[in-house]
């Protein structure tokens, strides 16, 4: 590891402690910022722009995979009382013809909530949510303000939030 | 809080983001917010699954009543500049001037060379956008394209392949995105993964899958990352399911098998034929298969069955 952001971490140690404490690690939070250690120590991780805020993204990233691995964990003991367990369906199988029609109405679905959104709104969301590019950036690439950007995001997110949400309990 | 909880997902997801301590402090003033964060979180992962994939066209005229127009829209005019550029590959829909999108039909191969000295093999039924404005930057939307980068320590080339980034460092590498799987095998220099996040480092020799088994990072011969440009396919037990694509992508053939041809594993060198046929009589048995020819294409099956 770096020994400069091996310094930062010890620095800093205390911070991202309550930074996973307030993310809801609880006294597991102790655990995790061994995990953190060991992680930076086994990796090579080459120059980091901004050390810092590698080092808090890094936490929140373990914090949003436990997330993840306990809701899995829930719906898979869910699906086994349900009777479906036992077989994993393989993602790798050719998708039924109903799936796929069920998927292409709704990828029509998310087209027409984006388009209604209008063009700009949707490419702000793409360039951000696809491809990564921050609000800065677009921001100066459309020549608009960042709080247009920002309120941008937000219409975008809610409208596609609103449409999963609404998927999933039809 | 909900609202809150969403401007946060949003900032916290900027690849720029720098202030956790806000964060904290807002996560700190009620414990129910980390979970509406979470909880939030979870539900943009799955957006993947309902985002079109397809570019937006932009309009000329741009509304934003209220807004100040700092500057005009950049690509207003400049399309007609890049369709010319690239007038001798198809261009697809152009989402804003300097974007211009590459396609190769399955079976067709292409080579882009950069302005700045980068090449890229595109390998058949691949979907590739580049930015003339930009020559550091590429986004494989669906198939195979290598890439042989000019090395600019200030300024690193990446490539977006779905959510992920992947960051040159000197280098040879070749990436393969399908609906359910990313894999990249790097040949020579590095390659970093999603900088902003995991960044995973992948040296020569190493090669990173991300599919139904989750992210993992293997060994791979560098002589063997993107043999297709030499008319070869080189595996080290790969799945026959991920094979069947390669082979459907540089054939430009429809190639289904059946679960349990697809569930095979294969270690080897297949040389690629242009007359399907022909391929298919040496390659099947190969990897123990046999290849049936369907309608308008070819199933892949177990044993060595006479061939068809």
């Amino acid at each position: 590891m770096a020994t400069g952001l091996s310094e930062l971490f010890m620095a800093n140690r205390a911070a991202l402690l309550r930074f996973l404490r307030a993310r809801g690690a609880g006294e597991n939070a102790e655990d995790m910022i061994q995990d953190m250690w060991m992680k930076l120590e086994a990796k090579e991780i080459g120059p980091v722009a901004d050390p810092l805020p590698y080092l808090y993204r890094m936490a929140n990233n373990l914090m949003l995979d436990r997330y993840r691995s306990a809701t899995r964990r829930e719906r898979r003991e869910q699906d086994w009382a349900e009777g479906a367990g036992g077989v994993m369906a393989d993602p790798a199988d050719d998708m039924p013809v109903d799936e796929r029609l069920i998927l292409n109405q709704t990828l029509d679905e998310a087209r027409a909530v984006l388009r209604a959104l209008g063009p700009r709104v949707e490419l702000v969301f793409r360039r951000f949510r696809i491809e990564g590019v921050g609000q800065r950036a677009i921001a100066d690439e459309l020549g608009v303000s960042l709080t247009t950007v920002e309120k941008d995001l937000q219409k975008a997110y809610r409208a596609m939030i609103a449409l999963k949400q609404k998927m999933d309990t039809a | 809080m909900q609202e809150e909880a969403l401007g946060w997902v949003i900032r916290t997801r900027d690849p720029d983001f720098v202030d956790w301590e806000a964060f904290t402090l807002w996560l700190e003033g009620d414990p129910a917010r980390a979970d509406a964060y979470d909880a939030l979180m979870a539900a943009d992962t799955e957006l993947d699954m309902i985002i079109p994939p397809e570019p937006v066209a932009m309009p000329v005229a741009a509304n934003d009543p209220g807004e100040p127009q700092r500057r005009t829209w950049r690509w207003v005019g400049g399309g007609a500049i890049a369709a010319a550029l690239v007038a001798a590959i198809s261009v697809g829909m152009m989402t804003r001037a300097d974007i211009y999108t590459v396609t190769t039909r399955p079976g067709e191969t292409r080579i882009i060379a950069l302005e700045d000295g980068t090449q890229i093999d595109v390998n058949g039924g691949t979907t590739l956008r580049l930015d003339r404005n930009d020559t550091r930057f590429a986004a494989l939307d669906s198939g195979e394209a290598a890439f042989t980068v000019r090395h600019d320590e200030a300024n690193p080339f990446r490539v977006t392949v779905g959510d992920a980034v992947f960051e040159d460092a000197g280098t040879v590498f070749n990436i393969v995105h399908t609906r359910d799987a990313t894999r990249i095998g790097v040949s020579e220099g590095k390659v970093i993964y999603n900088p902003e996040a995991q960044a995973i480092s992948l040296p020569a020799g190493r090669a990173l899958a991300d599919d139904a088994q989750g992210l993992r990072v293997m060994d791979v011969a560098p002589a063997a990352v993107a043999s297709w440009r030499q008319g070869r396919l080189v595996y080290a037990n790969a799945a026959v399911s991920e094979i069947s694509q390669d082979i459907a992508r540089s054939l430009g053939v429809k190639l289904n098998a059946t679960p349990g041809a697809r569930a095979m594993r294969f270690t080897g060198t297949i040389r690629l034929d242009k007359d399907p046929a022909r391929f298919f009589v040496g390659a099947a048995p190969l990897m123990g298969l046999s290849a049936i020819r369907t309608g308008d294409g070819w199933v892949l099956k177990e044993g060595n069955g006479p061939q068809s």
